[in-house]
């Protein structure tokens, strides 16, 4: 380790004004090895993903792979396009994913507010509940879920993966937003009050609104973790109702060999809006993520 | 109904109003978990088809022909999963976040990049495995064969030996980035002057590690163990689709096993059976759990 300066106290009042730039040691030897390690083991199998979509079908099945392509086409992409049953999966992907989003953040806001707000009592159980709910594998649930949706005909339809989607998602939403909740001073709210807003004006008027980039931040992890959802889309529906990721499986896994380079393509396409979504609002999700960690 | 404490005009006590608040969110853990959870604890004592309408009462046949089937290999699978991949994904995002933790080049930016494989959809996590392990043309055997490390071509997800180490690779490819966004961002909180305080007494960054850094990152590590555990206590998608629980059983999980008897295999009330025994496994472990880490903060 270098020795400290003589005036290392002295040092402190400058880097007051950027301490976020400033702050750490230097990096060490040992933190740049690991960065590139781990760096070649998180990025390398993109690096491969990327590639093998871009390869022609003819190139891949050789062994060894090489790891630098000759050719390079797009011709992965277009048969994805043109092939009517990944459009319908995809089109069903973008309208549960959008109607869970939009149905979490409804009923996420109102329990969040309720949780930061509100003093009743169970309140803390609930909150407890909501989370214990977690707990509960989804596999078990499917079983009874399954019979009740088809009595009620809801087999193969939206509303059943909007619902279950919905309910997984609740629990990190309602925490997510009730941390973002318990930042809006309390004077806003009685201030509204004393000028006779009713509970109703106070959420809609005030609370939401300012809370807006808390919402759009929750509404955007609804959707990935419905564009993302496996296991409901597998057993609630059928070949018409899919989502994309049991409607890959169903399509390119199988059969004699996989055709590789179209599910890379596939893959590229299905992360897309995923990545782009998470590059948009990271700095509020990461927030949100380490939140209630960081305080307890 | 309660004396109203601000002179507004509302029809409801605050604390009903907040009640009321949350019934939609209620209503939904009602419906999607408790009464699932109700039904199919029930059905475990019932022969019952997914096919056929219709159940009888045959008491615990279910769980006796579960105990003697693959029961204790499905536990053994579970708990082994359960703890590679748990544990091969703290390890790896510690060792990043603390890396990270440094004055290092574009820190905020390579944060970002590397929680790209967390956001990715698991199925596509699955594809993205299942073509760097394929047997014939994958890129694993190539690299292995070109630098001399084994002569044959691995089957890697086809063999018993090897599938459950696969998978669990391929777990903590996708899981390590939070982790190591949460482990940051604890790293992020402890004050400089506590690090340089201890410099300047003589320990060393093995002694720094264990008596400044990991006390102060505890209830982090604790949160994040105990969520891992439970999310892969139950994880289907990325085993499923790798190995769909073989070759041979030997990475068949409790979920594997549920949904495979319930929706392959149509017995309602085995699978029922299964998950119940799988719900205690659950249940006794975040017990456990949440009792030694309250042991461990009276101490």
């Amino acid at each position: 380790m270098t020795a400290a300066p003589p005036d290392a106290t002295s040092t402190a009042p400058e880097a007051a004004p950027a301490p976020r730039r400033r702050r750490g040691r230097p990096p060490s030897w040992g933190a740049i090895v690991t960065v590139a390690v781990l760096g070649v083991f998180a990025f390398g199998p993109v690096y491969w993903v990327a590639v093998t979509a871009f390869t022609p079908t003819a190139d891949v099945f050789r062994f060894p792979p090489r790891l630098f392509p000759e050719r390079l086409t797009v011709e992965n992409f277009s048969t994805l396009w043109d092939n009517p049953v990944l459009l319908r999966y995809l089109a069903n992907s973008l309208i549960v994913s959008t109607l869970t989003a939009l149905l979490t953040v409804v009923v996420s806001a109102y329990t969040a507010y309720s949780f930061a707000k509100f003093r009743y009592r169970g309140r803390r159980s609930l909150m407890y509940l909501v989370l214990a709910s977690q707990m509960f594998p989804q596999a078990l649930l499917l079983i009874t879920l399954y019979l009740v949706f088809s009595q009620v005909g809801l087999l193969n339809s939206y509303l059943a993966l909007i619902l279950s989607f919905t309910t997984f998602t609740l629990p990190l939403c309602i925490w997510m937003l009730k941390g973002f909740f318990d930042t809006i001073p309390d004077e806003l709210i009685e201030a509204a009050k004393v000028d006779g807003a009713g509970q109703g004006a106070i959420i809609h008027r005030i609370l939401l609104p300012v809370s807006l980039p808390g919402l759009v931040a929750t509404g955007l992890f609804a959707f990935i973790r419905g564009w993302n959802d496996f296991i409901f889309a597998l057993t609630l529906a059928g070949p018409e109702k899919q989502t994309l990721p049991p409607g890959l499986v169903n399509t390119f896994l199988g059969e004699v060999e996989t055709a590789w380079p179209a599910l890379m393509a596939a893959s590229l396409v299905v992360s897309l809006p995923v990545v782009i979504g998470f590059a948009v609002l990271q700095r509020y999700l990461v927030a949100g993520l380490t939140a209630g960690a960081v305080k307890g | 109904m309660t004396t109203p404490t601000a002179p507004a005009r509302r029809g409801l006590s605050d604390g009903a109003f907040g009640l009321l608040l949350t019934l939609p969110a209620l209503a939904l853990f009602g419906a999607v978990v408790l009464y699932p959870l109700i039904g199919a604890l029930t059905t475990s004592v019932f022969a019952q088809s997914l096919v056929v309408p219709g159940r009888t009462f045959v008491g615990l046949d279910n769980f006796r022909a579960v105990l003697d089937g693959e029961f204790w290999s499905i536990m053994r699978n579970t708990i082994v999963y359960t703890i590679g991949s748990t544990v091969a994904p703290v390890v790896v995002g510690f060792a990043l976040a603390l890396a990270l933790n440094s004055r290092i080049r574009g820190r905020s930016v390579l944060r970002g990049l590397f929680l790209f494989p967390w956001v990715i959809p698991g199925v596509v996590v699955s594809f993205v495995w299942l073509w760097i392990f394929n047997a014939n043309y994958g890129l694993l055997n190539g690299i292995l064969v070109g630098l001399g490390v084994v002569d044959d071509p691995i089957t890697w997800l086809g063999d018993p030996g090897t599938a459950m180490a696969a998978i669990i690779i391929a777990k903590t490819w996708a899981s390590f980035p939070w982790i190591m966004v949460m482990l940051l961002a604890g790293l992020q909180t402890i004050p400089a002057t506590l690090t340089e305080a201890a410099s300047l007494d003589g320990a060393g960054p093995v002694a720094r590690f264990r008596h400044v850094t990991l006390p102060h990152l505890r209830g982090i590590l604790g949160i994040v163990v105990l969520l891992e555990v439970i999310w892969n206590l139950q994880h289907f998608d990325m085993i499923y689709v790798l190995t769909g629980g073989g070759p041979a059983g030997s990475t068949t999980t409790f979920a594997v096993a549920v949904y495979d008897t319930a929706f392959k295999g149509f017995d309602l009330g085995k699978a029922s059976a299964l998950g119940a025994l799988w719900l205690v496994l659950i249940m006794a472990l975040v017990v456990v759990y949440v009792r030694i880490s309250e042991r461990g903060e009276q101490a």
